[in-house]
C-alpha cells in the first residue's frame, strides 16, 4: 500500500498531462456538428431557446415537425432554458458565433435591454408578413429603437382577480366589484368579515408587489415614468401617482393580511390555507389550486371566481402586461431559416395550440380562440387595458435595484406616501437613462 | 487518540456535540422531509414535521427522462476532473513552497493570496470570451479549467499549511534509520497530509459540485447540464416552483457527496495508522 | 523523483526543482484568469455595457467609473455595512467552527460521528435547497421558527424576521455561518488530527494543562491552517451575495440590506453596465487586500523566520 503511493502520484500527473494535451487539441479542431458556412445558408440546425414551461409540449411537437417538414435537410432544436439566469446567459451566448442559439424567447420587460444593444436581427421588413397591426402593438413598440423593430410578440398574459364566493356571500357581496372604489371596499368589507386568521386578506397584498401595484398608479391617472423628449424621469411624485399610491395603502393597512415586505409568489398556498378573499393572479393558478397534489380542489378550490381588476371608470382597469417575445440572433448563421422558424411560431396553427394552453395569443384577431368561459373572458378583458414598464433604456437598471418593491414595500408598513415617492423618483432618475 | 480528558470536560463536549448536530442537520432534515411531501403539504400553515403518508412522487418526476442521470453524468465528469487535477497541482506546489528557499517563493504565495481575493462573480463575461477563443464551451474540460482556477489557489494554501504542520525532524529521524529522502518523505509526511488532502479534496469537491453561475452560462446545450443547472429546472417564475421536485432533486444531489466523503474518510484513517509515526 | 525533493527547509540551494513543481499551478491559473483579469482591469477603465458586449467599440473614459463609484455617499455606506457584517460572521464562523473541531477530539466516538454526519450533511446540501429551507424556516406566516416559538407561548405570530435591517442581518448571519462551519470545522479538526501524538504526550508529561497545551502545543502546530481558514472567512464574508440576495427577494428593504456584492451586482450585471462593475470589483479587491495586510504581514513575517 505505502509503496504504491508514489506510483499512483506518477500516474496522476501522466493523467493530467495527457488530458491537457488533449484540451489543446480541441482548440485547433472545431467538434460542432453541422458547418453551416461549408454547406451555405440552405440547410442548418436551428436551435430554439424556450423558456420555463409555458409553451405546451403540442406547440414544440408542431414546430419542430412542420419546420422539418417544410424545410428539408434542416433540423429545428429547441432547447428548453430557466427564466432564472436568463439575462447572463443571453448577455453570453448572443455575443458568441459559435454558440448563439438562432431564435430565443425573452420576457417581454427584458427585451428592450437587448433591442438597443443589437444583439437581435432587425425584423422590420418582415413584420408585415407576421401579422402587421394584428401584432400586439405594445409589444412591438417596446421592441421598437429608432424605427426599427428587433423582436415580436410571443404571447402575452396579465394578471386577474381570484376571489372566494362563499366568501363574498358571506360578507353580503352579491356583485362582483365594478369600479375601482367598489373593489377597495369589498376588499375592506371582507377583511372586516373575517376576523379570524389573523393574516386573513380581503385582498392579498404582500409589500413588494409593485407590479400588482403599477394598477392602482395608472388607474388614478399617474405613471412610474415619463418621458420628455429623449430624457426619462420619475413620476410617482404627481398628484396623480401618490393618489393611485394612497389608494395601494389603503388597501395594504385595511385589507390585506400578507407579510408586509413579502413578495408575491406561491398565492395559491395561502388562498388554499383559507387566508384570502380576493388575489390578483397570472392565469395559470387555477391548475395548481384545483390539483390536489399542490392546491385545494375539494375545498376552496371549488368557490373559485374571477374578474379583471375593474377601473375608477367601470372599464376593465391598466394592468401591467406580462409575457414573452421572440427575436432572432443577430450573430445566428441562419438567418433566413431562423427567420422562417419564426414564421412558424406567429402561425395561426401555432398559436391556436398556444391560445387553447390559456395563454394570449400574439395576434389580436386569435383572442376569441381563448375560449368563452369566465377565465377566458377575465384574461381577454385585463390584457384590453393592460400597460407596459416604461420603454426607458435604464428600465432594467431600475428593476434590477429594487427601488419599486422598497417603495410599496414602505407603504405597506405605513410610510408617507409623497415621501416614499420622492425617494423613489430620486433613485429611479440616477438609473432610467442608462 | 488524545488522552482521556477530564470528565466535564468529557460531558461539555458530548453535550456540545448533539446540540450542533441538531443546528447542522435540521434544515437538512427538512429537506430530506419535504421531499415526500406534496407541495400543498410542504407550504402549509401547519407544518408537517414526519412525512408519514408522503409518498415517492417528487421522486419519480426526479427520474423522469434521463436527465437526471445525464446530468449526474457531467457532474461527476467534471468534479472528478477538477479535484483530480486541482489536488495533483497543488500538492507538488505545496511541497515546493514549504519545502524549498527559492528567490520568488515569497511573491507565488502573495499572489496565490490575491488571485484567492478577486471577486470572481464580476469575471464570469470575460472567462466565457476566454472559453469560446479556446472552443471550450460546453465541454466538461472547459468547466474544469474554470473550476481548478477556482480551488487552486485555496487547495495550495491549505496544503502548504498541512506539509509545513509536520515537523521535519520527523523525516530527519527516519533518514536516520536508514531511509533515503524521498522514503522519508513518503513514509512518514505523505500519510500525515492524508487529512489534509482530504479536507481540500472534499472543498473542491463540494465546491465544484454544487457550483451554479459559471456553469449556467458555460454549459447552455442541454446535454451538458450539471446537476444544479439541472435542479433549476424545477424553479419556474411563471408556473410556480416545484418545491417537492427541488428538495427531492436536491436530496438526491447530496448523496454522491456523501459517499465521496466516506470513502476518503475510510482512506483518511487507513493512511493515519499506516503512517509509520507509530511504529 | 530524485532524493532532492525533500530538500532541508532552511538549507537555501540553487535547483530548478521547485521551479518546476509550481509550473503546473502556475499554468494552469494563468490560463484560467490570466486573460479574464486583465481584461477585468481594462472594462474598469472603459464605458462598457450591454452594446459593447455585442459588438460597439468600447470608450475609453480614464478613471470615470472610478470617480462615480467613490463620489457616491451610498457605496460607502454599503462598504462600512459589509465590513461589519464580515467581521461578525468572520469571528462567529471561527470560533464556532474552532471550538467544534477542538471539542470533537474530546466527544464520545458515536456522537463525534454523529457531529461530523450533520456537519457534512450541512455542507453537502445544495445551496438552492439550504437557501430555500431556510427561508421557509424564517418565514412570516408560515415559518417553522414562528410557529415552534408561538407553540412555546411567545408571541411571535407573523413575526416579520426580515422587516427591520438589524434582524435581517441576524437571519443573514444564522445562515451564512451555519454553511460556513462545516468547512472550518472539518479543515481544522484535520489539521489537529495531523499534529503528532507524540508531540501531546510530551506535553503531557511536562505537566502543561489543558490550556496551555492549547497555546503552546496545539495552536503553533496548526497556526498556518487556522491562518488560512481565517483569511478565507474574512475574504468569503466581504464578497457575500447568494445568501443576501435571496434573502431580500423574500423580505426586507433592498437598499437597506444591500452589501457590496449584491451591490456590484445590482449597479452592474443586473443593469447591464459592466465597465462599472468591473471599477467595483477592482475596489473591492483592494478594499480586501487593505483589509487583511496587517494580518498578511504578519502571516508573511513569521514565514520568514520559521
Amino acid at each position: 500500500m505505502r509503496i504504491k503511493k508514489p506510483l499512483r502520484n506518477a500516474a496522476a500527473v501522466a493523467a493530467i498531462a495527457t488530458m491537457a494535451v488533449a484540451s489543446l487539441a480541441a482548440c485547433g479542431s472545431d467538434s460542432s456538428d453541422g458547418d453551416a458556412s461549408s454547406d451555405g445558408p440552405k440547410t442548418a440546425d436551428i436551435r430554439v431557446w424556450l423558456n420555463g414551461t409555458d409553451t405546451p409540449q403540442e406547440a414544440r411537437d408542431w414546430l419542430k415537425k412542420t419546420f422539418e417538414d417544410e424545410n428539408p435537410g434542416s433540423t429545428l432544436t429547441i432547447e428548453q432554458q430557466e427564466w432564472d439566469g436568463l439575462v447572463e446567459k443571453l448577455t453570453t451566448s448572443l455575443s458568441s458565433e459559435s454558440e448563439t442559439p438562432d431564435v430565443v424567447e425573452i420576457g417581454n420587460t427584458q427585451a428592450p435591454t437587448f433591442t438597443s444593444a443589437g444583439a437581435f436581427s432587425d425584423m422590420t421588413d418582415q413584420l408585415d408578413s407576421l401579422g402587421g397591426d394584428d401584432l400586439l402593438q405594445g409589444f412591438v413598440d417596446g421592441a421598437t429603437v429608432d424605427g426599427a423593430t428587433y423582436a415580436v410578440p410571443y404571447y402575452a398574459g396579465s394578471k386577474y382577480v381570484f376571489y372566494r364566493k362563499d366568501l363574498f356571500k358571506a360578507a353580503g357581496i352579491t356583485a362582483v366589484p365594478t369600479t375601482m372604489d367598489e373593489f377597495i371596499d369589498d376588499a375592506v368589507k371582507l377583511k372586516q368579515a373575517n376576523p379570524k386568521p389573523a393574516n386573513f386578506s380581503g385582498f392579498w397584498f404582500p409589500g413588494q408587489d409593485w407590479r400588482n401595484g403599477a394598477a392602482f398608479i395608472w388607474d388614478a391617472g399617474g405613471d412610474l415614468a415619463t418621458a420628455d423628449g429623449d430624457q426619462w424621469s420619475g413620476a410617482l411624485e404627481s398628484p396623480e401617482s401618490i393618489a393611485g399610491l394612497e389608494t395601494a395603502q389603503k388597501l395594504f393597512t385595511e385589507a390585506s393580511g400578507a407579510a408586509k415586505d413579502g413578495n408575491e409568489a406561491d398565492s395559491w398556498t395561502p388562498f388554499c390555507a383559507g387566508e384570502i378573499g380576493m388575489v390578483s393572479a397570472p392565469g395559470w393558478i387555477k391548475g395548481l389550486i384545483l390539483d390536489p397534489k399542490t392546491g385545494c380542489p375539494d375545498t376552496y378550490g371549488k368557490q373559485i371566481g374571477v374578474f379583471a381588476l375593474p377601473g375608477t371608470d367601470g372599464q376593465p382597469a391598466p394592468v401591467l402586461l406580462g409575457g414573452s417575445d421572440i427575436a432572432i440572433a443577430a450573430k445566428s448563421a441562419n438567418q433566413e431559416l431562423a427567420q422562417k422558424a419564426v414564421a412558424l411560431m406567429l402561425s395561426k396553427d401555432y398559436q391556436t395550440i398556444m391560445a387553447k394552453a390559456g395563454l394570449t395569443p400574439a395576434l389580436n384577431s386569435l383572442a376569441p380562440l381563448l375560449g368563452d368561459d369566465e377565465f377566458a373572458a377575465a384574461t381577454i378583458a385585463a390584457a384590453s387595458n393592460a400597460k407596459l414598464t416604461p420603454a426607458a433604456p435604464g428600465w432594467a437598471n431600475v428593476e434590477g435595484s429594487r427601488v419599486l418593491e422598497d417603495l410599496f414595500s414602505g407603504l405597506a408598513q405605513g410610510g408617507d406616501p409623497a415621501e416614499l415617492a420622492a425617494k423613489a423618483d430620486e433613485q429611479m432618475n440616477e438609473q432610467i437613462n442608462g | 487518540m488524545p488522552r482521556p480528558a477530564s470528565r466535564p470536560l468529557r460531558v461539555t463536549a458530548n453535550v456540545v456535540g448533539v446540540i450542533a448536530f441538531v443546528i447542522a442537520a435540521f434544515p437538512v432534515y427538512w429537506m430530506v422531509n419535504s421531499s415526500f411531501l406534496d407541495r400543498n403539504e410542504i407550504r402549509n400553515p401547519v407544518p408537517t414535521w414526519v412525512p408519514f403518508g408522503g409518498d415517492l412522487d417528487n421522486f419519480r418526476t426526479v427520474f423522469e427522462g434521463d436527465q437526471f442521470l445525464n446530468a449526474m453524468k457531467i457532474s461527476l465528469m467534471v468534479t472528478l476532473l477538477t479535484i483530480v487535477v486541482a489536488l495533483a497541482f497543488a500538492f507538488i506546489a505545496s511541497v515546493a513552497l514549504s519545502r524549498f528557499r527559492f528567490r520568488g517563493r515569497m511573491s507565488f504565495i502573495v499572489t496565490l493570496l490575491i488571485i484567492q481575493m478577486i471577486p470572481v462573480e464580476g469575471l464570469f463575461i470575460s472567462q466565457y470570451k476566454m472559453l469560446e477563443t479556446m472552443n471550450l464551451l460546453n465541454t466538461v474540460v472547459g468547466l474544469s479549467l474554470v473550476y481548478v482556477s477556482l480551488v487552486l489557489p485555496f487547495t495550495i494554501w491549505t496544503l502548504r499549511g498541512f506539509v509545513t504542520g509536520v515537523p521535519y525532524e520527523l523525516e530527519e529521524a527516519a533518514m536516520m534509520d536508514g531511509c533515503s529522502r524521498t522514503q522519508a518523505f513518503f513514509r512518514i509526511t505523505f500519510p500525515l497530509l492524508a487529512p489534509g488532502l482530504v479536507a481540500t479534496g472534499v472543498f473542491g469537491f463540494i465546491q465544484a459540485w454544487n457550483e451554479f453561475s459559471l456553469a449556467l452560462i458555460v454549459m447552455t446545450r442541454e446535454d451538458h447540464r450539471t446537476l444544479p443547472l439541472w435542479l433549476s429546472t424545477f424553479t419556474d417564475v411563471n408556473r410556480g416552483t416545484d418545491w417537492g421536485g427541488i428538495m427531492a432533486g436536491s436530496t438526491l444531489i447530496a448523496v454522491p457527496v456523501i459517499i465521496f466523503f466516506l470513502v476518503v474518510q475510510g482512506r483518511m484513517v487507513s493512511g493515519l495508522t499506516s503512517g509509520a509515526v507509530k511504529g | 523523483m530524485t532524493d532532492q525533493i525533500v530538500g532541508k527547509p532552511p538549507r537555501a540551494r540553487r535547483t530548478p526543482l521547485p521551479y518546476l513543481l509550481l509550473v503546473p499551478a502556475a499554468v494552469a491559473l494563468v490560463v484560467a484568469l490570466g486573460y479574464p483579469l486583465v481584461r477585468q482591469v481594462i472594462l474598469s477603465f472603459q464605458d462598457y455595457g450591454l452594446a459593447q458586449q455585442f459588438g460597439k467599440p468600447p470608450e475609453w473614459v480614464g478613471v470615470d467609473n472610478y470617480r462615480d463609484l467613490v463620489t457616491d455617499p451610498y457605496l460607502w455606506r454599503v462598504t462600512l455595512r459589509s465590513l461589519v457584517f464580515c467581521l461578525v460572521n468572520a469571528v462567529a464562523t471561527m470560533v464556532i467552527g474552532v471550538g467544534l473541531a477542538l471539542l470533537m477530539r474530546h466527544m464520545a466516538k458515536g456522537v463525534r460521528l454523529l457531529l461530523q454526519t450533520g456537519l457534512l450533511l450541512a455542507w453537502a446540501m445544495p445551496v438552492v435547497a439550504s437557501l430555500t429551507v431556510w427561508q421557509w424556516l424564517f418565514d412570516t406566516n408560515y415559518g417553522v421558527i414562528n410557529y415552534a416559538l408561538t407553540k412555546l407561548g411567545f408571541d411571535f405570530e407573523g413575526h416579520p424576521w426580515l422587516l427591520q435591517p438589524l434582524s435581517f442581518f441576524f437571519v443573514a448571519t444564522v445562515i451564512v455561518v451555519w454553511m460556513s462551519v462545516p468547512f472550518v470545522a472539518f479543515t481544522v479538526y484535520a489539521a489537529l488530527t495531523q499534529v503528532p501524538e507524540e508531540l501531546m504526550e510530551s506535553a503531557e508529561i511536562d505537566g502543561a494543562g489543558a490550556v496551555g497545551r492549547l497555546r503552546h502545543i496545539v495552536f503553533p502546530a496548526v497556526r498556518p491552517v487556522l491562518l488560512v481558514v481565517a483569511l478565507l472567512q474574512v475574504i468569503w464574508d466581504l464578497r457575500v451575495f447568494t445568501q443576501i440576495y435571496i434573502l431580500q427577494q423574500a423580505g426586507g428593504s433592498t437598499r437597506d440590506t444591500n452589501l457590496l456584492g449584491t451591490y456590484i451586482y445590482r449597479l452592474g450585471i443586473g443593469g447591464g453596465k459592466f465597465g462599472m462593475a468591473a471599477a467595483v470589483a477592482i475596489f473591492m479587491l483592494a478594499l480586501t487586500v487593505l483589509l487583511t495586510a496587517p494580518y498578511v504581514r504578519s502571516m508573511l513575517k513569521q514565514e520568514r523566520e520559521d
